[in-house]
């Protein structure tokens, strides 16, 4: 069969300097022109180092797969995430995405806290890219899951915050999306309504659809994904089934210590 | 505790011999067979990708409507706002510049005079400043989701159109109250709106693409946005000008839009030449801006 996702031989460089504060990231217009003074022909040599987040990254996602990414901090996963979702551009290499893609990389993205939670359902759903008719025929079953009836139409900055996350998640609960990216954001709400999401998240996998999942718990690895693949230092070092991927992650924890 | 349950019961879909499992699952859809969407290091010169623009029209509209939503938020005033701006504004020209310092208006009456071309201004500056600051006011969207960045900036400049028509009906009133009557010339009207809105989206793209890379726009645009005022014709008329430097003055765009405004509201000859000046400028910075844009546009999340 086909793949859904296709992505071939992905790097991604950055560049870093590393005498910066991180508020100083951004140039200022002097700051180039001074540098274009000082050495108009050297490009980069100001001490910045260049690192590759994503090396040579390649691999294959079938239609109805459920995948899991894992590694540890700075592996390259979220850089990998944002490529797939078309935020950041790879610096080689090649991705075919065959379906509408949704990514989750936070819940509630552009809510505003000024407008109310019905204007914001309206907004965020369009952000992630539903068309209005999609909304206004599932805002009902969306404003239900959310259990903040009562609170539509109030402002959403007076929301407690469980209420904020309960009506962001349950908006991206409702995005229809042949694939689906997410990153590890989706621990919301109290006991109850966090097994009311995974019913959810269930639902949404068995329709066959295809999941890519950034996650550090390997134990969801393991019980909800059919492969795995390991990054570290932004390259695969592991690929296959999620079971053995995740054993082999657990040994290179536990030897690195 | 994290919450996505993805349960794949059927185990592992391996590549090699998982495919009959995978096809078995009530898969509602077939897999087109060109990519829908293909990832790749872009070459230095990208396409405007007007058809991704189309598709996200709906996104364009939300935009609008939120930054006019939140706008008046919690004002007292609300709308009222967008005329009293430059009500207020055209009052003290009328006295100072009007009653006192009597700059020539080519026989229009000091208020009407004033308001046309504050109107036309407010509008012009409000969408460069606001679609120029729009992209760093947005970095939560920029570094989170994917839509063409092009919509934003568009969405600042689009949302000035709302306050435009709000301070238009005194200008209605305005007219009715010193009897112009309505003319074959009030058509150029709309016309003229378009090619400020072009211009103003031509320049305040190009803005906001400069301001995610080097920030030290946000604080070179008010003092450029006043000066360029004192030299578009909105306090004086261009007859001030002595003929030999009026063409100095008509390479602003500003110039031959707000001249036409006035002359075709006044039932004056339109200065051609100049008009047809301002809309050429006025597309070929579109068009640069856009292109612009979208060379930049793949390094906004980095950057911003």
């Amino acid at each position: 069969m086909k793949p859904i996702i296709k992505v071939e031989g992905i790097s991604k460089q950055f560049r870093i300097n590393p005498g910066e504060a991180p508020s100083r990231r951004y140039d200022t217009l002097r700051e180039s022109l001074v540098k274009l003074v000082r050495s108009p022909f050297a490009r980069n040599q100001s001490g910045s180092d260049i690192i590759w987040a994503l090396k040579d990254v390649t691999f294959d996602v079938k239609p109805g797969e459920v995948m899991g990414i894992i590694g540890s901090n700075g592996a390259g996963k979220s850089t990998l995430l944002k490529v797939l979702s078309r935020i950041i551009e790879p610096t080689s290499g090649r991705v075919e995405l065959y379906g509408r893609v949704t990514s989750l990389l936070e819940v509630g993205t552009g809510f505003h806290p000024d407008l109310s939670g019905r204007e914001n359902v309206y907004l965020n759903g369009a952000i992630m890219g539903m068309k209005r008719r999609e909304i206004d025929t599932r805002f009902d079953e969306i404003v239900a899951f959310s259990e903040v009836e009562k609170f539509i139409d109030t402002s959403v900055k007076h929301y407690s915050s469980g209420m904020y996350l309960r009506l962001a998640f349950a908006v991206a609960a409702h995005l229809d999306p042949e694939i689906l990216i997410v990153d590890e954001v989706l621990a919301v709400g109290d006991a109850s309504f966090q097994k009311k999401c995974l019913g959810k998240m269930d639902d949404v996998t068995r329709s066959g659809r295809t999941v890519l999942l950034v996650t550090h718990s390997l134990g969801m690895v393991t019980q909800h994904c059919g492969r795995a693949i390991l990054l570290d230092g932004g390259r695969i070092i592991r690929a296959g089934q999620a079971q053995e991927v995740v054993g082999y992650y657990d040994v290179m924890c536990a030897s690195s210590q | 505790m994290s919450l996505l349950a993805t349960k794949t019961t059927e185990g592992p879909v391996l590549a090699e011999h998982g495919s009959a499992r995978a096809a078995s699952r009530n898969l509602s859809y077939d897999l087109p067979d060109k990519p829908v969407v293909t990832i790749e290091a872009a070459r230095s010169w990208v396409p405007l990708n007007l058809r991704d623009l189309w598709a996200y029209r709906e996104l364009l509209y939300f935009l609008i409507w939120r930054d006019i939503k939140v706008r008046y938020k919690q004002t007292v005033l609300g709308a009222a706002w967008a005329v009293i701006q430059p009500l207020v504004t055209m009052l003290i020209f009328t006295y100072f510049f009007g009653k006192l310092a009597r700059v020539p208006t080519d026989g229009a009456p000091y208020p009407i005079f004033f308001y046309t071309g504050l109107l036309l201004w407010t509008f012009f500056s409000n969408g460069v400043t606001g679609g120029g600051n729009s992209l760093i006011g947005n970095s939560n969207l920029i570094t989170k989701v994917y839509f063409p960045r092009l919509i934003i900036p568009s969405a600042a400049v689009g949302a000035g159109l709302l306050d435009f028509a709000i301070a238009a009906v005194l200008l209605v009133g305005m007219l009715v109250y010193y009897g112009f009557s309505v003319t074959w010339a009030y058509l150029m009207i709309l016309p003229l709106i378009v090619l400020t809105t072009v211009f103003a989206l031509g320049v305040g793209i190009w803005v906001s693409a400069l301001n995610v890379k080097y920030r030290d726009v946000r604080y070179a645009l008010p003092f450029l946005i006043q000066l360029w005022f004192f030299v578009s014709p909105i306090i004086y008329p261009s007859s001030l000008v002595p003929e030999e430097q009026r063409w100095l003055l008509a390479l602003n765009p500003i110039t031959g839009i707000v001249e036409s405004f006035r002359a075709s509201l006044f039932g004056r000859q339109p200065p051609w030449a100049a008009l047809a000046y301002s809309g050429g400028v006025a597309l070929v910075m579109l068009v640069y801006s856009s292109y612009i844009f979208r060379r930049m546009e793949r390094s906004f999340a980095e950057f911003i």
